[in-house]
């Protein structure tokens, strides 16, 4: 059912007409293509997420309150969405009214004694670390990188990402809530709903963290978040940051406090017990296997064309033919990436020093290639800053992962052959085909250290496409088939391949409900999913988001 | 190449909001690190680079017809290129500046056209320039000045002063006074005077391309005709136009601005400066001379893939991304001046924010060009300067506008004004 006039001019009288479309191309620029990368559910081939009804651009969480009374009294669905990275911000069904937040966007508060930032949605990782900074302090930048919402991540989404060893997964560090539900009404979670302020988000006052978000949260399928509290941490460096260099190869020379390192290992093992290594010393600000994303045999040409202004993918095949680029390579075959960063200087004194015999331990080295002052700064201000981090869709434009082997950091590395290297050469055979990009199969992209400093590490298996090519698209799609059947088989669990398809179906639309009710029903934990229904029922009475919030119809055992 | 050359560029952009914002390694504060004015203003995303490759994915489908809303969501953009330089932090094969002028050509050859446009093109083609005023005037600006005039009489450098020096009483003053300063510096330097026109590249940039032909084609075979080899100009379009947008014409020409030319007099000894000016400036990159001022490299290739699905040319393409714009020689001018101190904005050189006069937006939307400026000077004010200096008439013009509306103090200069006031 299309918007009707009277719901328009009513939605319009809210938040004036400047601030309200349902031109149809102007809708479509609010569709996302899952020929591209559909996270995780496709890729399909010139299929987009429904058109819109209407978008609109509130200002304030009385305009939100008033659009979402609106919505209720015309039963008018409606999806927030503040940086639009990836299908999940986007409607599921035809129709549906989206929010842009776009125009709500400001850092209200700074707090540098309490280590706190109160934002709005589309306050992103960039803005709010750039003003951290200036007080010494640094926020978590989540996997998506630095153009992504902060809010969004921490309450709507995961919120992992490379500095997770030292910051936390952004659930962790939200701190209070401003919440229009469902219905309309506007509830503040925590202790600035008992008027004390944003430092809890558990109270004293209405603790309703595990319902607001869970661990991955409701991905604006439950209500509109306007504002919330993030805990930020201890920044030991200069603001600005002093970047320097010619686009894109941008690169900060920072004090002697920091250190960043490419560390290679001998086997997986070794690179297993150096994570716990870490974990156990404490050390580390940021900690990632970033830039195998470009591949096991790629990543070195890649990081010398990335670092180097006057260099493009151009340049690739012949990088791969130095002899230097081929030994830095395989140096880096089994790596990550580690920032330090001393409060002190008798701390980064000892960061060092628990390093070195971490990597005596392990057999380990750090990479010297990396160690060039060009890429050893480019790599510093990449990691930092997180400001490049769609450098995962520059081979053909589109990406996705697959497999996602998340566990202790040995999960990966164990088994016989070690499970990454199963994976990988699963992959090499998927690449011989050509329709995916020939990187020597280990892709494999996470961070080391998730979950409030340790314990946890994520394998997602980068897979490089071409999605204005139909045989490239189609040709990824039967991979992530055939990743997802090997996968169960080999009890890796349930890849990031298939991850959405309780949500979004091959339409780009809802899932059918007895396919969305096979897969949340076979889940570990499917009984979570009953109570959410339950949840739902509750706060959200006539079920006006849409199915990225999981729940299941039959009765709680 | 046509929009349609342009239809897997849409299909490979990824919507990372990159072309919303300036290079996010160089984000600074929060107040200052929007990159892209036209989403800026508007706020919906169809007004980004990313939105506009949707809208004309839209339209290339089928999916969606012209409207109004179509038509102000493509011509309301400065063509300022900032979202090229963003894009292309990540997105290494995406040309979203040469897309977007495409569906803008599409636009004018389809007759969705703005009457705003339409009025200063009808002029352009009737008097050769963008000023709305008579061709017969064109080389009032010089009267009185003692220049050689080409094509009459020959010289080794011609000076061009462009539509807006030549018509703009309030800055004519400097142009005058850049033809005195290359005069007196030794540059053997003539002026076209009233056979001078436009340029085309504002034309271009509101998406006349034919217009712009035609005024590039005539330029060049008037030059040709008059054998010149070296054009200076104060004007960063027109720069740009020459410098970028002539070659694939075949034009052959020596391009500098002036700020090349008194950095290069400068460092020779050529001009010297007896005069302190103590004054705290800060510097504004046009668009024109910074990120669209690179030198243009001649290429004809076509895409190929290595390893699968690698994207890349044969042979290599050149990248313009803003790495190798004009951006150090009028700060080394400003540096010279004795006295001046120059201090930063944060948004500066490749990924400085547009002064909102170009492609046709301050004809067309005035209110946004002059929020555009407005912006540009809160920053300016930001340092702690008493005045922006920049290189482009058509900046300054601008920033005068806005500043006079909103009444504020800020001082506006060209660079060669205050190489003038230090001799």
């Amino acid at each position: 059912m299309a918007l009707s006039r009277e719901a328009y001019r009513e939605l319009e009288g809210i938040v004036g007409k400047e601030n309200i479309s349902d031109d149809p191309a102007l809708l479509d620029c609010y569709r996302y293509p899952l020929s591209h990368t559909a996270i995780h559910i496709g890729p399909y081939y010139r299929v987009y997420t429904p058109r819109g009804a209407a978008v609109l651009l509130p200002g304030s969480a009385e305009e939100v309150q008033g659009i979402v009374k609106l919505c209720n009294k015309y039963r008018v669905k409606f999806k927030p969405s503040s940086t639009f990275w990836s299908a999940w911000g986007f409607p599921l069904e035809d129709d549906t009214i989206q929010l842009d937040m776009r125009r709500m966007d400001r850092i209200l508060e700074i707090d540098d004694k309490n280590n706190f930032a109160v934002v709005e949605p589309h306050v992103i990782g960039a803005t709010l670390q750039a003003e951290a900074m200036k007080v010494g302090l640094n926020t978590h930048i989540h996997g998506p990188g630095a153009s992504c919402s902060c809010l969004a991540s921490a309450t709507a989404l995961g919120g992992l990402g490379p500095d997770t060893l030292y910051m936390g997964h952004h659930n962790e560090n939200l701190l209070g809530v401003e919440w229009v539900m469902p219905d309309g009404e506007v509830l503040r979670v925590g202790s600035v709903g008992s008027g004390l302020g944003w430092f809890c988000c558990d109270g004293p006052g209405p603790s309703l963290k595990g319902l607001v978000r869970g661990m991955i949260g409701t991905n604006g399928a439950m209500g509109v978040f306007t504002k919330c509290a993030i805990k930020l941490y201890p920044w030991p460096g200069p603001a600005p940051l002093p970047v320097e260099g010619k686009p894109p190869a941008y690169k900060a020379v920072l004090p002697d406090n920091f250190r960043v390192y490419t560390l290679g290992f001998p086997a997986w093992k070794a690179w297993a017990d150096s994570c716990y290594l870490i974990f156990d010393a404490g050390i580390g600000y940021v900690a990632h296997r970033q830039f195998s994303m470009f591949g096991r045999d790629l990543k070195g040409a890649m990081v010398r064309i990335l670092s180097d202004p006057t260099k493009t993918l151009s340049d690739i095949e012949e990088l791969l033919k130095d002899p230097e680029v081929q030994k830095m390579t395989e140096d880096m075959k089994r790596d990550y990436q580690i920032v330090l960063a001393g409060m002190t200087p008798g701390d980064i004194e000892w960061q060092d020093k628990a390093l070195d015999k971490i990597l005596e331990e392990t057999g380990g080295w750090k990479v010297k290639a990396m160690l060039e002052p060009d890429l050893y700064n480019w790599s510093l201000l990449y990691m930092i800053r997180l400001g490049h981090k769609n450098l995962n869709l520059v081979y053909g434009g589109g990406y996705d992962g697959c497999f996602g082997l998340g566990g202790t950091p040995d999960f990966g590395a164990s088994g016989e052959p070690p499970r990454v290297e199963q994976a990988t050469a699963f992959k090499v055979e998927w690449e011989k085909k050509g329709n995916v990009v020939a990187c020597g199969g280990d892709a494999m992209m996470g961070g080391i250290g998730g979950m409030g400093g340790g314990g946890h590490a994520l394998w997602e298996n980068f897979t490089h496409f071409d999605p204005a090519d139909k045989a490239s698209t189609e040709g990824t799609f039967e991979f992530f088939n055939a990743t997802d059947k090997y996968g169960m088989e080999k009890g890796f669990g349930p890849g990031m391949e298939k991850m959405n398809d309780y949500a979004r179906w091959t339409d780009g639309k809802t899932t059918p409900k007895e396919i969305r009710d096979r897969i949340l029903g076979a889940a570990a934990q499917p009984e979570a999913f009953r109570y959410q229904r339950k949840f739902k029922e509750t706060f959200n009475p006539n079920d006006l988001g849409d199915g990225y919030y999981r729940t299941l119809d039959d009765p709680i055992e | 190449m046509a929009l349609e050359d342009y239809k897997v560029d849409m299909e490979r952009c990824s919507q990372c909001s990159y072309c919303k914002w300036i290079p996010f390694d160089q984000v600074k504060s929060w107040r200052f690190a929007k990159g892209c004015p036209s989403i800026a203003y508007n706020n919906f995303l169809s007004y980004s680079a990313r939105g506009r490759y949707a809208v004309a994915l839209s339209l290339l489908n089928g999916q969606s017809t012209y409207s109004d809303r179509v038509v102000d969501i493509v011509y309301k953009c400065t063509t300022c290129g900032s979202c090229d330089v963003s894009d292309k932090i990540c997105r290494y094969n995406l040309e979203p500046l040469e897309m977007i002028h495409e569906l803008k050509f599409r636009l004018v050859e389809d007759g969705q056209v703005l009457p705003q446009l339409t009025a200063v093109i009808e002029h352009l083609g009737k008097e050769n320039n963008m000023m709305m005023k008579s061709g017969a005037n064109r080389g009032d600006w010089a009267e009185g000045l003692d220049v050689k005039r080409i094509p009459g009489e020959s010289a080794e450098v011609l000076f061009y002063a462009g539509c807006r020096f030549s018509y703009d009483e309030e800055l004519q003053e400097t142009a005058r006074s850049a033809v005195t300063l290359l005069k007196n510096a030794g540059v053997d330097i003539g002026i076209m005077g009233v056979d001078e026109s436009c340029c085309g590249g504002r034309a271009y940039d509101m998406g006349y391309k034919e217009e712009f032909t035609r005024l590039a084609e005539n330029t060049i075979k008037a030059w040709t005709a008059a054998g010149v080899k070296t054009v200076v100009t104060p004007c960063a379009d027109c720069f740009r136009a020459f410098s970028r947008l002539y070659p694939p014409l075949g034009a052959k020409f020596e391009i500098l601005h002036t700020v090349q030319y008194f950095d290069r007099l400068i460092k020779e000894g050529k001009i010297k400066f007896s005069k302190t000016i103590p004054m705290r400036v800060t510097y504004h990159d046009p668009c024109h001379l910074g990120r669209q001022g690179e030198p243009y490299v001649p290429w004809e290739g076509k895409e190929k893939k290595v390893k699968n699905q690698i994207v890349v040319y044969e042979p290599r393409r050149p990248r313009y991304n803003g790495a190798w714009g004009v951006y150090d020689p009028p700060r080394d001018v400003l540096k010279s001046i004795p006295g001046l101190e120059l201090v930063e904005m944060e948004r500066i050189r490749e990924y400085a924010w547009c002064c909102g006069a170009g492609g046709g937006v301050k004809e067309a939307y005035p209110d946004f060009s002059s929020w555009t400026a407005t912006e540009r000077i809160e920053e300016a004010k930001s340092t702690g300067a008493e005045a922006i200096v920049s290189a482009c008439p058509w900046c300054e013009r601008n920033f005068i506008d806005a500043i006079n509306a909103a009444g504020e103090k800020l001082k506006v200069f060209d660079v060669t004004d205050l190489v003038k006031q230090a001799i």
